[in-house]
């Protein structure tokens, strides 16, 4: 394999930690014992809430729609069987709190059949649209914007290469490794029904190249679906972080470059996790909708680290404690990964369809030991995979100049946490991005208003 | 486990490199150690004195001011000691304690305090506090030098001397080169660093291996230094001391832990290039025209106040648009 040209991004990036080897070689377990209560926040994607079909008292099965999305959003599903309890706010990992529909679990086994069509490869592309929104799919890499908007191009917009994120570039997480490796024709299957829908026919499948496995694996399943007249690449990349953003893969795959602030599509390209695809998979054989996520619980504040398939709405605190529970000396909840995750105050929150990842961590975490003054030294400008200048941009804010940071780039900022991640100064660029941002923002809103 | 117990929230990435900037600093110190150590060797125990009062003034002047400014305690960074070390090898070896001290309470106070700190001083410190005390005691300053001693506090009458540098403006080549000699041949003296010069300067080697372990440790570039050693060469080649100007004064010490300052110098390449070369051609033409035998002190010092325009003009490159579908 060493003779295999790897491909990547082209400016920055960064190799922290990989951390993999506490989960990597544990096979996806099924959570045991099933949740007693799942949380399904009628909030779960990007757009309005879904409203209830269901009230309190009802029983309801596995698979069973309970909730009908908006215009653009998708349903929510039933993921075990049981007692609807009253319909109230609960806390969110995201939303703080939100409306949800809680499920207290009832002894019967009962769930929903989900029979093979066997026409699936022929149909429309609508009705596959309509099954991946019926079966409830969202991006499960993290952004949750449900799928069937994704592959339903605005007017005007062309796309010619659907790729398959597959790089996991995030340290700890190895949900998506495992699903490689335990469903590569489901994922290559799920990829090309969604060539189908967008009427192309090239596939292309970016790995990082320590996951040699998946590797493998996957390009076993290509092989075979090209036998079929499908054309399904795999392609090696880099070890390099932030390899699994959109478009510093897009770059590294087909050495295309995104405009600032545009999407893949604006290169001609669509991008989809690779959870994502074997959900869509799913979907459009099976009909069957999203009810389960793998997700990788690590950390060196987790006693035994595992790849768990749990029901969407289960309660953090239940995979934890699946997981031989949380040491007495552990201090932070991540949900994701480490460099773009989200800290969370409390276990007492349901499992999203887009997290990947749980972690619970020890020690102090970079700022709580306060931060220096810049000195300079450009590891920032070397790490932005954009080339923006954080260093430069976090002096202003500093100063309380944001206004004279759109020069350095704030705007384009995507967030990936490699500058800050370098910073000697431990400074928190991000969050100095982010305010520059919003102080552009604002002041170009006050503007547009006259 | 208990759900109720406190969590941090902070914001990501919730990972941090384990470089820090002060481990930079306190590496930039031990890369300096060699040298350090080399001087007292050669010039013996007034060399000890003056780096631990340069030292011990620069850091002083550090957690004076920090407190008195009620800034964040900052002597722990290295960054002042750093300051120190620096300008008292820039020293001669014979200079007065008390001289050395001025010289690094100066370097702090109005080379980065009065800036406002770590990381927003136009000017090197050090270099700032060499200027300082040049215009204050130029006699001690220039006459000071000592002839190197092989052993350890040997001698302690030592011969007041020229350096190669200054034996090459007043008396030639020929002068030069049997001061750089040293007990052996006059490069190899150049080289190990048997000659007379300020504390810190005269091994090139040890300044070489410094700066080489900043280099693997990814602190510093060679694009400064290689820039600096070209400019030298521009200026100087024409004058048939090449060599010896590449391998005298305190040329390795400036270019190797002075110039590459981060905070006063420039943050691209392309700028690097240019302020590099900058140094090195001030330094060659400071030695042949100017009134200084050494020149690279005053070539940094010029050279700082072009940084912020050289980051100004050399911006570091966005990454650039490519491909369209086809």
């Amino acid at each position: 394999m060493a003779s295999i040209p790897l491909r990547t991004f082209h400016h920055g990036g960064t190799h922290p930690p990989k951390s993999k080897e506490h989960t990597a070689e544990r096979p996806i377990e099924p959570i045991q014992p099933s949740p007693l209560e799942v949380w399904l926040p009628l909030q779960q994607h990007i757009g309005p809430p879904a409203t209830p079909l269901v009230k309190k008292g009802d029983r309801v099965v596995r698979g069973q729609r309970i909730a009908e999305g908006e215009a653009g959003g998708v349903p929510i599903h039933a993921t075990i069987t049981g007692k609807v309890k009253p319909i109230d706010k609960r806390p969110h990992p995201t939303l703080i709190t939100t409306e949800s529909i809680v499920i207290a679990r009832t002894e019967d086994s009962e769930e929903l059949e989900f029979p093979e069509d066997p026409g699936w490869r022929s149909i429309s592309s609508e009705e596959a649209l309509a099954r991946i929104r019926e079966a409830g799919i969202v991006g499960l890499g993290g952004a949750a914007y449900p799928t069937h908007r994704k592959l339903t191009l605005p007017e005007g917009v062309r796309v010619d290469i659907l790729l398959v994120n597959g790089a996991e570039c995030e340290p700890y997480l190895t949900s998506d490794y495992r699903l490689m490796r335990s469903a590569p024709l489901e994922i290559v299957e799920g990829a090309l029904a969604m060539a189908r829908i967008l009427g192309i026919d090239r596939v292309s499948i970016g790995i990082e190249i320590d996951k040699a496995a998946a590797f493998e694996g996957l390009r076993g399943a290509a092989a075979e679906a090209s036998r079929n007249g499908a054309s399904v690449e795999v392609v090696p990349c880099e070890v390099r972080y932030p390899q699994g953003a959109e478009r510093q893969l897009v770059t590294a795959l087909t050495g295309r470059v995104v405009p600032p602030r545009a999407l893949p599509s604006a290169v001609g390209v669509l991008v989809q996790n690779v959870a994502t695809a074997a959900a869509v998979h799913d979907a459009v054989r099976y009909r069957k909708p999203l009810l389960d996520r793998v997700v990788t619980v690590s950390g060196d504040g987790i006693l035994d680290p595992k790849n768990v398939l749990a029901p969407i709405g289960t309660l953090l605190a239940h995979l934890v404690s699946f997981c031989g529970g949380i040491r007495p000396d552990a201090t932070r909840i991540i949900a994701g990964g480490p460099m773009m995750g989200r800290a969370l105050p409390r276990l007492d929150l349901p499992l999203t369809k887009s997290m990947n990842g749980l972690l619970i961590l020890r020690g102090r975490g970079p700022f709580e030991r306060g931060f220096m003054a810049c000195i300079q030294c450009g590891r920032c400008v070397e790490a932005c995979p954009l080339g923006l200048e954080p260093d430069q941009a976090s002096i202003r804010v500093e100063a309380g100049r944001p206004l004279e940071t759109e020069t350095f780039g704030a705007l384009d900022c995507y967030e990936c946490g490699c500058c800050t991640y370098v910073c000697p100064s431990e400074r928190p660029l991000v969050q100095f991005m982010q305010l520059a941002k919003s102080a552009l923002r604002r002041a170009g809103d006050l503007k547009a208003r006259g | 486990m208990s759900p109720e117990r406190p969590f941090v929230l902070a914001p990501g990435p919730h990972l941090h490199a384990a470089e820090t900037t002060a481990r930079i600093m306190w590496w930039v110190n031990a890369a300096l150690a060699p040298a350090a150590v080399w001087g007292v060797f050669v010039f013996g125990f007034p060399a000890l004195a003056v780096i631990v009062a340069t030292v011990a003034g620069a850091a002083a002047a550090e957690w004076l001011s920090s407190r008195a400014l009620k800034l964040k305690p900052s002597l722990a960074d290295g960054s002042a000691v750093c300051t120190g070390l620096l300008l008292a090898l820039t020293l001669p070896p014979r200079l007065s304690m008390w001289m050395g001290a001025i010289g690094g309470i100066f370097a702090i106070l109005f080379g980065k305090m009065i800036f406002g700190g770590l990381g927003m001083n136009l000017f090197n410190p050090a270099l700032i506090g060499r200027a300082f005390l040049m215009a204050t005691f130029p006699l001690p300053m220039t006459a000071g030098w000592a002839a190197p001693h092989r052993i350890f506090g040997g001698s302690a009458e030592a011969v007041t001397t020229a350096t190669p540098l200054a034996a090459l403006r007043e008396q030639g080549v020929d002068a030069a080169m049997r001061l750089a000699g040293g007990p052996g041949s006059p490069w190899a003296g150049l080289l190990l660093g048997f000659r007379p010069g300020s504390i810190g300067e005269v091994s090139v080697v040890l300044l070489a291996l410094g700066g080489a372990t900043l280099f693997l440790r990814g602190i510093i570039k060679p694009t400064i230094p290689l820039s600096v050693f070209a400019g030298v060469a521009l200026t100087t080649a024409f004058s048939g001391t090449l060599g010896l100007h590449l391998l005298s004064g305190g040329l390795w010490l400036g270019a190797l832990f002075m110039a590459t300052d981060y905070v006063t110098s420039p943050n691209t390449r392309d700028g690097q290039i240019v302020f590099g070369l900058t140094i090195g051609m001030l330094t060659g033409l400071i030695r042949i025209f100017g009134g200084y035998p050494e020149g690279i002190c005053y070539a940094i010092l010029i050279a700082n106040t072009l940084v912020p325009a050289l980051n100004t003009w050399f911006r570091p490159a966005r990454v650039a648009l490519a491909g369209a579908p086809s």
